[in-house]
């Protein structure tokens, strides 16, 4: 039986036992990496799903009105009517502290949840006492807590009103109450819950909904309400389910009949009325009318002035009689105070609104077009909203209106007309004029009123599921599915080992060139015979193929199961030593045939490509006509590449010189071109002419020159393994993100900031004024050089690099650049140009048009978090809820803010007003005070929950993540390196085959075998060192900015790695 | 049968091997070719079976211009007219005797017919060169001189007109270079190959009908 081609190729293969046995590891090797780096990603992102399903429990839709409240009854309703499986949840942000300890956690997720909140999720069993909370166990190991302590919550406390709004009562910053912990909760009962998309565990307390409502008369307010999975339900349908069954009260909207004129008004609980939602009454009612009415600080008339009066700002189409413009009607109260007469001018004064404090006070004249009597419309103290401060006060003397009152300018006929006519205005003007004045951003009107002819009954109806709920400030979130892409959509962690195994999978690629050739060179006498008998080349390579080919699939094959165990290795180290890389120990290692199967494939094709190639080659090689014997090396060709790798090194290395700014990409890519000269020119010494008998040279040295001079790659390949592995392990270790003065200059990324400090309950005191300094005792003399710039925070999904998915909705904080700019603070990768801007922080001053503002951001959180870059738009929703466009202005190299999107400060009030005060600083000074500002701003501010940190530390912070992927960089490299030296044993001892006839020559002429020892001995400390210099100095040239600001070089770990090699090779 | 015309052949270590050499070979001729170490039998024999090509001149087989054949042609031409021997029986390690016997027939496309005949008259080859009891040994497992009849069993399977035999004896012994001797001439006048052999051993050439001398890159 004549053997066909598969039993030739399975006789060869069973045959060849070592051979195959070595290219199958070094295959196996090749597609374990590759295997387990796709199945580590793929692990991750099922790891990451994994969690968001733990933290979302049963909430697959998510309704939330973001920072402001709504009613519960629209819940129930929703429940009741909808058949919708809901609960709903007050969140707030808090921090807590154990009683007898001190201890605190800060950022904690509060959640007053009721009773149906755990069954909601599953978890009938658990019940919270009144008085009692609930904790999850990060907290309870953070504090040390156990059922029975007591601990201390402070929290922002939610309210109607905002707390910036104008006349809103002042209230203290954030509410405190002591709770025992009842129950420990772990992740099954819902301990992880969040609502956020991170896979940070967060750390929460769970308390009972009545037991943090004061006021226990008013309706529950919340602010979340989750719906739960059911496949049929899309965020779409829960939409028109909301829409239908929301009522204006919803809103807080309340109906008021009008006794002096007839007819109705709305009211906000708010206060005032937002455009939009104005907007939306009109177009169902379009007789609605609004109007505004504010507290005015006093009306002069010449010498004579009267204090604190109310004036309306009146539509024309309910008040026919109001003037335009400038020109006002005052009633007879008051003109009788001031004395004035029709046609006289009066000035009007104001606190324009703004938040932090700023009392801005605004005058303007008016001109008294009319005097009316205080009856009938003219006497409507329904036209005062309800300021809560003032609205229920018995005396002008006990307004709490969220400004300074002076008590003393309040007349007793003041008094008089307070408790007389409560707060009817006393001067009108038209809307237009009145909506100018005193519009701001939480409404323009503070009333909607209707005709007399339509009803309360009616008005209900035609508003009651006609109400657009994303309008108002509510938002359904398809929670399960976001969260779910956002997980697939994650930092890549496939590419992410891939690359940082690149070393490795270059070392068995390289190897298997060598065992492929080496293979080939084997069989090189019988694929002469094979020729000889007259096979065709291509049956010739068919049968080469067929045998590689086996032997490569096996190695795929085990490889892929290696791969598996590499994957649930790396899964272990990230949850471990490389935690700094994915923040959470919560990992686990998944399986699935894709990934497994897709790295088979890839390592099929890679070496499939790779063999087809290296066969033909061979083949060409030995086809007739060719040279079949081994060429001299030329000397030509490597003298010009390394002259000119020698002059392009050079070229970059002197640009690094002139251009500073990228010194540091100019010097990698001069090192590492030089790395290449360095490996030229070590073949070049190996081949020059005369060096083969130099005199002086000794017998055995010049049979080994003989030797490499004529087959320079078996010199060549072992000092690249080991330069560019040395090349690998220093430039990770000089790149280490570390600390340098130029991080702390104000173009660094401290932005010459020494503290960053984060409060959980905002500050709503401006600390650049005296008062507002006053206020938290930072008025010692000590701290007058400290300056603070303080930053709004309207809260979203982390996007820096500590959280691992793809983000779409990030933090924003609202700041004021013109510091940023006078300072010259914080620098930029990239930036879009734009006439009239010159620095790039100056986009954030421009005014918004249309929903579209600018916004920026640091660079790695708009490629790998958001992945967007400058000239993109992020669209994120407004506070109620509108499409806001914020367009990217430029990338702020690696900075205190990233994680973050800046907006300017009076963007951010426009769109996000009811985010009281303040919720970050940056701090200045002394830098020698450093530490006294931190420990005076954690003492002062402890109340609200703030946590000073050096600048550096957070950038420090951030700078891990790089760091530990440098490790894993560093790691795979040195492996890599390690395993081509390992790997590289066969190609010594096969270079030693080829020299055994040299040897032999040796011994027969009376050498004695100590002195061959020596050769070889000698040969291999010659390559070592070759290897270690042309490591060495390209990297040196590589790092040589962070060399210079005395970067972290990891000189032990280079020395232990030189020793193995050492080792290895002898 | 075989002419060379004007063969030129230079390597750029070795310089000019082949120089304007001619030769020509009928049917059932039988040729020895001597010449010092170097003198480029070898690269003769591989010229003559396609293995390598000339830089000049002109080769006709069968008043056919074989010269330029591409590689498919030139391994039809081998496969089916030329039998090759070399100085080492370069039998596959991994194939039995048998197999390595048999493995030429692989390189033709021919019937299941033909096959087995050539696999029959393969058998009788093996028998008469004492070799049919080493039918499932490997190679690595005899004698040199029964792996070269071996290789001279595998370079006749297909029948080749021509038999290119380069050091056939070089790596035998007296005893088996005399029975390899014997064999090669028996082959010739039983089955009428063409026989060309290059060889340093007088009494191998002896066996020839002709005997010319490789010197200077020309035949004498």
């Amino acid at each position: 039986m004549i053997p066909g081609l598969a039993g030739i190729v399975i006789k060869s293969v069973r045959f060849y036992k070592r051979p195959v046995l070595y290219q199958v590891l070094i295959v196996a090797l090749l597609s374990a990496v590759i295997t387990g780096s796709l199945l580590t990603g793929w692990s991750v992102r099922a790891s990451l799903k994994k969690t968001a399903a733990e933290h979302h429990g049963n909430a697959a839709i998510l309704i939330t009105s973001g920072t402001r409240t709504f009613d519960l009854a629209l819940a129930e309703r929703l429940r009741d009517s909808a058949k919708l499986n809901s609960t709903g949840v007050l969140e707030i942000n808090g921090f807590c502290q154990n009683l007898s300890t001190q201890k605190g956690v800060y950022n904690t997720h509060i959640f007053a949840v009721s009773p149906g909140f755990f069954r909601f999720q599953g978890c009938d069993t658990v019940r919270i006492n009144s008085g009692e909370v609930a904790v999850n166990e990060k907290i309870a190991n953070s504090l040390g807590l156990k059922k029975g302590d007591d601990l201390i919550i402070r929290f922002n406390e939610t309210g109607d009103i905002p707390a910036d709004a104008p006349f809103a009562p002042a209230k203290e910053e954030g509410r405190s109450v002591v709770m025992k912990v009842g129950i420990v909760l772990g992740p099954a009962a819902s301990g992880n819950f969040s609502l956020e998309i991170s896979q940070a565990v967060p750390e929460n307390i769970f308390i009972n909904l009545q037991d943090i409502i004061k006021d226990q008369t008013s309706p529950v307010k919340i602010n979340r309400l989750l719906v739960a999975n059911n496949n049929s339900l899309t965020a779409e349908a829960v939409y028109d389910i909301l829409k239908k069954a929301m009522q204006p009260s919803d809103l807080g909207l309340r109906l008021i009949p009008l006794r002096k004129t007839g007819g109705y008004e709305l009211r906000s609980d708010r206060t005032f009325i937002e455009s939009s939602l104005i907007g939306e009454i009109h177009d169902q009612i379009p007789a609605s009318a609004p109007l505004i009415t504010y507290l005015g600080n006093r009306f002069s008339c010449r010498t004579a002035s009267a204090p604190y009066s109310f004036i309306s700002a009146l539509p024309e189409s309910l008040y026919p009689e109001i003037p335009e413009g400038n020109d006002m009607i005052i009633n007879r109260w008051l003109a009788e105070d001031l004395a004035i007469n029709k046609g006289d001018t009066i000035e009007m004064a104001w606190y324009a609104p703004d938040s932090l404090s700023r009392l801005i006070e605004k005058k303007e004249n008016f001109c008294v077009k009319r005097i009316v009597d205080m009856e009938g419309i003219w006497a409507d103290s329904l036209l005062m909203p309800d300021f809560p401060g003032i609205s229920g006060s018995e005396s002008c003397s006990e307004w709490d209106a969220g400004v300074p009152v002076k008590l003393k300018e309040i007349r007793q006929k003041d008094e008089a007309y307070w408790n007389k006519f409560k707060g009817t205005p006393k001067a009108f003007i038209s809307y237009d004029k009145g909506t100018g004045l005193w519009g701001n951003n939480f409404g323009p009107a503070t009333a909607i009123r209707f005709p007399e002819d339509i009803g309360g009954a009616e008005i209900l109806e035609r508003l009651s599921g006609n109400l657009d709920p994303a309008k108002n400030g509510l938002r359904i979130i398809d929670l399960f599915n976001d969260s779910q892409t956002a997980a697939s959509e994650s930092v890549d962690f496939s590419t992410l080992f891939l690359s940082l195994g690149f070393f490795l999978i270059l070392a068995a690629v390289v190897l298997l060139s060598f065992a492929v050739t080496t293979y080939l060179e084997s069989k090189h006498s019988q694929i002469r015979t094979y020729f000889a008998l007259g096979f065709r080349t291509r049956w010739i390579g068919q049968l080469l193929m067929a045998e590689s080919g086996s032997i490569s699939l096996m190695g795929c094959f085990i490889g892929s199961f290696a791969g598996i165990l590499t994957s649930m290795l790396i899964i272990r180290l990230l949850n471990t030593v490389w935690q700094g890389a994915v923040q959470t120990n919560t990992l686990s290692a998944f399986f699935s045939l894709t990934p497994v199967f897709t790295g088979f494939l890839i390592s099929a094709v890679l070496t499939g490509v790779f063999l087809v190639l290296k066969i033909r080659l061979h083949l060409k090689k030995l086809n007739r006509g060719k040279k079949t014997f081994h060429s001299p090396p030329s000397r030509f060709w490597n003298l010009i590449f390394l002259v000119f790798s020698l002059m392009v090194s050079l070229a970059f290395f002197i640009l690094s010189v002139i251009n500073r700014d990228k010194e540091i990409l100019l010097c990698f890519v001069s090192g590492s071109i030089l790395l290449v000269f360095m490996i030229l020119l070590w073949r070049y010494y190996l081949i020059r002419p005369g060096n083969l008998l130099s005199p002086g040279t000794g017998i055995t040295g010049m049979l080994s020159k003989l030797y490499y001079s004529y087959y320079p790659s078996h010199a060549v390949v072992p000092v690249l393994f080991i330069a560019a592995g040395i090349f690998a392990v220093f430039i990770t270790g000089a790149n280490r993100m570390s600390f340098n003065g130029s991080q702390l200059k104000p173009s660094g990324g401290t932005g010459g900031f020494l503290l960053w400090c984060d409060n959980t309950i905002p500050v709503r005191s401006d600390l650049a004024t005296t008062t507002g300094r006053a206020a938290y005792a930072l008025d010692d003399a000590e701290l007058s050089e400290m300056r603070v710039v303080q930053i709004k925070r309207f809260a979203g999904d982390d996007a820096s690099c500590l959280n691992l998915n793809h983000v779409k909705a990030p933090p924003v904080l609202g700041a004021d650049p013109s510091e940023f700019i006078s300072r010259g603070s914080f620098s930029f990768a990239s930036a879009v140009k734009r006439d009239g801007v010159t620095n790039p922080w100056e986009f954030l001053s421009i005014p918004a048009s249309e929903n579209t503002i600018y916004g920026i951001a640091d660079q790695t959180v708009l490629e790998w978090g958001l992945k967007i870059k400058p000239g993109d738009t992020l669209i994120i929703r407004s506070e109620n809820g509108q499409r806001l466009n914020i367009i990217i202005a430029a990338g702020l190299k690696s900075s205190v803010f990233q994680g973050y999107i800046l907006i300017g400060l009076e963007n951010f009030k426009r769109y996000f007003p009811s985010v009281p005060g303040t919720s970050v600083f940056l701090v200045d000074g002394d830098k020698n005070l450093t530490d006294l500002y931190r420990n005076t701003l954690n003492e002062r501010f402890e109340n609200n929950g703030l946590r000073a940190e050096t600048t550096n530390d957070r950038l420090a912070a951030f700078n891990e993540v790089t760091n530990t992927y440098l490790s894993v960089f560093g790691v795979f490299g040195a492996l890599g390196m390690v395993t081509g030296i390992a790997g590289l044993g066969f190609v010594l001892l096969r270079n030693y085959n080829y020299r055994k006839r040299e040897f032999g020559l040796m011994l027969a002429t009376g050498f004695p075998i100590k002195r061959i020892r020596r050769l070889v001995f000698s040969e291999q400390l010659i390559i070592l060192s070759a290897g270690i210099i042309s490591g060495v100095l390209p990297a040196v040239i590589s790092t040589l900015p962070s060399l210079k600001s005395s970067a972290d070089i990891p000189w032990l770990y280079l020395v232990l790695m030189v020793i193995v090699i050492f080792v290895q090779e002898f | 049968m075989l002419s060379l015309r004007n063969i030129s052949k230079s390597f750029i270590q070795r310089g000019l091997v082949l120089d304007n050499l001619s030769l020509d070979v009928s049917a059932g001729d039988t040729l020895a070719i001597m010449g010092p170490s170097g003198s480029g039998k070898t690269t003769l024999m591989n010229i003559i079976g396609l293995l390598e090509k000339p830089d000049s001149g002109m080769i006709t087989f069968l008043g056919n211009d074989i010269r330029n054949y591409n590689d498919d042609e030139s391994a039809l031409y081998r496969s089916s007219n030329i039998g090759f021997v070399f100085q080492d029986h370069l039998l596959l390690p991994h194939l039995t005797v048998r197999e390595n016997i048999l493995l030429p027939i692989l390189a033709l496309k021919q019937s299941r017919a033909e096959a087995q005949m050539k696999e029959e008259e393969a058998f009788t080859l093996m028998r008469k060169t004492g070799i049919s009891e080493l039918s499932a040994k490997y190679p690595g497992t005899i004698s040199g001189g029964e792996a070269q009849r071996a290789a001279l069993v595998r370079a006749l399977v297909n029948k080749p007109s021509i038999l290119l035999a380069d050091e056939p004896t070089g790596s035998l012994d007296a005893d088996n270079a005399e029975i390899m001797g014997e064999l090669l001439s028996e082959m010739n006048s039983e089955l009428g190959i063409t026989l060309i052999l290059a060889t340093h051993s007088d009494k191998l050439a002896g066996k020839m009908a002709r005997t010319m001398i490789l010197g200077h890159g020309k035949l004498i």
